[in-house]
């Protein structure tokens, strides 16, 4: 136990740091995962002094920021899924954490940057209506996703600099890789061509050369001399008949109307 | 919020009324007898071993359920049980002493003149728990006297382990439900339910194991745990052969699950079912209001608009009043209406739990407000169509429409040089989506025909008769066979002689 306690310390000078120092963290942190199993701490059960369960908590959520700050993400999907015992199941008996909502909020937008919607809902779903409203760590993510939702992309890409906390940014290089994908097969539907400079601004793009490599990475026929960009229309699917089903169905019903008569 | 849930868990029971007051009504038997005779016709299904008494025994449950006080139940088990049995005792024990009842009570037992001798199955004195339990469950004093029954019959129940008991184990565990349920401990019950349900399925008990099933997601669901509602829905089966009562609830709340989740297909499908499960509106209103409210969504979220008639059935009027509204403001396409709405009836929408939901709406407004641009202008400005939706600006409108374009919700062109938006003819929707569902629905029919057979019941024996009779044909036709060989013969005879 003390020799948790003098690595509980060490992590938290080195995550205080400014810099945090995250290679210490990280290092730190894998010896506390093997102390807290030791101690029985990492997945609580049954009756556990409650100053013990602060502190794992707290560990865990550094292990989360650290995780966020260093980029990798199924480390921190480890760490939220851990913390998840904390936030729910102690919801009642331990204090609530400051860091509780920010790091829910950062899942929430790990979330919205993988495409995982479903997810996104179900995790939303757990927390209360005034929450989601009110709290800004909650809200950010909430409203990214009903602009994607309904398409206002500009609201995204204008609400970037608004993050909450300073983790938040770390999402935001995917979630607009994320963005321009959507637009760019929204545009691929909508238009036949379009002017360089406008998809360039249509696509947050700065520089016509971002533009050129987004436009070849999709396919799409550049018209430089033009100046503009033309959409290759998918031709029209052609109507097959599924005869292969149509023989299946017809056979069962065959089969199942000699069972009536 | 357990109150929301507590509707659905209402409801349920009274599923069964229907059958069970048309039956009592017009004979209308004193509840002591119905006990006693109900009684008897458990110890007949134990020794017959057939489970059908036991089901006719457990229809009436409601309607008995509600006409039941202590001296009833007192007098019940004086006369089912001999004098100074140990079970009587704990029985007893549990109902309130009356010594006000006790000179009524020896008359009813006089009355009721032979005393019980035979064995006592266990299967009675479990029904007589339930009696008790659901007795003690409707006061708000002995509910917590109902816990500590609740937690004493299920470990009696546990350590007897006879299959006979299935039917009404069943029961019992939903009553427990109640029990922890009205006292606010639902989570506590999880860790039993959880244990109880995996020996259900190794013993293959479907009754008991739709009725966990059903308590366990409704535990998770009250708590919005809605990941571990889901990982319960894909590792467990749902028994097929429960009952439609048990099936209305489970569907309800797997249709609950996937609309969370945005499958609003599947969450469509599910709630039709649930309704269709459900028992007539008259007799559970709470479950029928609760699931339909759950429907109107979902059938917006899906881009439909529900039926009108629907908000005029008597049942439902009053409790969907609010979702007509949210209607009548995404069929206009109008954001400004929306947002009111919403701002309105929010506090209804959150004690529903359905508030979640009712927020995705916005995109379906806007498209909806697209989709009515696109029928009536060949061709509009964006300017134009950020003015009529109301949105904030005309950049947006751009990126909207382009979704709307990709989504397929609209057919038509944006023209970014010129600033407007074409709209094309939409296509007809004939193709081979047609045929599949048209091969959807015969299948459907197909398998009600099928699964209807399968439900006659024939009597016993019955065949044998038949069997007599086609082999009474038997004799006679070989009799006449022989008569015509004979015959023939004759003739041959008589042919031979001229």
């Amino acid at each position: 136990m003390s020799q948790l306690k003098t690595l509980y310390e060490e992590l938290i000078r080195a995550f205080k740091q400014e810099p945090a120092d995250l290679k210490k963290c990280t290092l730190v942190l894998n010896k506390l995962k093997i102390g807290l199993i030791e101690a029985g701490l990492l997945l609580p059960q049954g009756d556990v002094n409650l100053g013990d369960l602060v502190v794992a908590r707290e560990i865990l959520e550094i292990g989360a920021y650290v995780s966020i700050r260093s980029r990798d993400v199924p480390s921190f999907d480890r760490y939220f899924s851990q913390l998840q015992t904390f936030y729910t199941d102690y919801s009642e008996s331990l204090p609530p954490s400051k860091r509780e909502y920010p790091i829910r909020g950062l899942n929430l937008i790990r979330l919205l940057t993988q495409n995982r919607i479903a997810d996104f809902h179900t995790t939303l779903e757990s927390l209360d209506a005034d929450v989601i409203a009110e709290n800004k760590y909650i809200s950010h993510p909430v409203n990214l996703e009903r602009w994607l939702m309904e398409g206002s992309y500009s609201k995204v890409w204008n609400a970037r600099e608004q993050a909450p906390a300073e983790e938040y940014k770390f999402f935001v290089d995917s979630l607009m890789g994320t963005i321009r994908n959507e637009i760019a097969s929204c545009e691929e539907a909508a238009y036949e061509s379009l002017p360089i400079r406008d998809a360039a601004s249509l696509l947050f793009f700065t520089t016509q050369s971002d533009l050129l490599i987004f436009a070849q990475k999709r396919g799409w026929q550049v018209d430089i001399s033009a100046g503009t960009i033309n959409f290759k229309r998918k031709g029209e699917e052609k109507m097959e008949i599924p005869k292969q089903r149509l023989i299946t169905a017809s056979l069962t019903y065959a089969r199942e109307l000699e069972q009536i008569v | 919020m357990p109150d929301v849930e507590m509707k659905p868990a209402e409801a349920k029971p009274s599923t069964e009324k229907s059958a069970a007051e048309q039956k009592p009504a017009p004979v209308p038997v004193s509840p002591l007898v119905e006990i006693k005779s109900n009684v008897a016709l458990i110890d007949r299904a134990v020794s017959t071993l057939e489970p059908r008494f036991i089901h006719r025994v457990l229809r009436t449950l409601t309607a008995l359920r509600k006409r039941l006080d202590d001296s009833v139940l007192r007098n019940a088990i004086d006369a089912i049980y001999p004098k100074d049995n140990a079970v009587k005792t704990t029985l007893l024990g549990w109902l309130p002493s009356a010594p006000a009842a006790a000179a009524d009570h020896s008359m009813d037992v006089d009355l009721s003149a032979k005393p019980a001798t035979a064995e006592v199955t266990p299967e009675a004195e479990m029904y007589l728990r339930l009696l008790i339990l659901q007795h003690l469950l409707l006061e708000e004093e002995t509910q917590e006297k109902a816990l500590e029954l609740a937690n004493e019959t299920v470990e009696k129940m546990q350590s007897l382990n006879r299959r006979s008991m299935d039917a009404i184990a069943a029961k019992i565990w939903f009553a427990v439900d109640r029990a922890y349920d009205l006292a606010g401990e639902i989570s506590d019950a999880r860790p039993l339910f959880l244990a109880a349900q995996r020996t259900a399925s190794l013993r293959h008990d479907d009754e008991a194991q739709a009725a966990l099933i059903n308590c366990l997601l409704r535990s998770y669901i009250s708590y919005n745990l809605y990941d571990q509602a889901d990982k319960l829905v894909s590792k467990t089966t749902f028994p097929a052969s429960a009952s439609n009562a048990q099936f209305a609830r489970y569907h309800y709340y797997l249709g609950r699950i996937r609309a969370v989740q945005l499958n609003y297909t599947e969450a469509h499908t599910n709630l039709q079912q649930a309704i269709r499960r459900a028992p007539p509106a008259k007799t559970a209103p709470g479950f029928y209001q609760a699931v339909h409210k759950y429907f109107v969504v979902v059938e917006l979220l899906m881009g439909d608009i529900p039926d009108r008639t629907l908000f005029r059935h008597p049942v439902l009027e009053k409790a969907l009043n609010a979702y007509f509204d949210i209607v009548k403001a995404v069929r206009t396409g109008s954001l400004a209406q929306f947002q009111t709405t919403l701002a309105k009836h929010a506090a209804q929408f959150e004690e529903d739990n359905t508030y979640t939901l009712i927020i995705r709406l916005r995109q379906n407004v806007i498209k909806t407000g697209i989709r009515r641009l696109s029928l009536s202008y060949s061709r509009i400005s964006l300017r134009d169509i950020c003015v009529k939706l109301h949105l904030d600006s005309e950049e947006d409108a751009e990126y909207i429409v382009g979704k709307a374009i990709r989504d397929g919700v609209i057919e038509g062109r944006i023209v970014h040089e010129k600033g407007w938006m074409e709209c094309g003819t939409q296509k007809s929707g004939y193709g081979p989506e047609v045929s599949e569902v048209f091969g959807r629905r015969i299948a459907f029919c197909l398998d009600l025909h099928n699964q209807s057979v399968k439900a006659m019941r024939y009597p016993l024996n019955a065949h044998r008769k038949e069997l007599a009779a086609a082999e009474g044909a038997r004799e006679r036709e070989k009799e006449l066979a022989k008569e015509i060989q004979d015959g023939d013969l004759d003739d041959e005879d008589l042919g031979g002689d001229f």
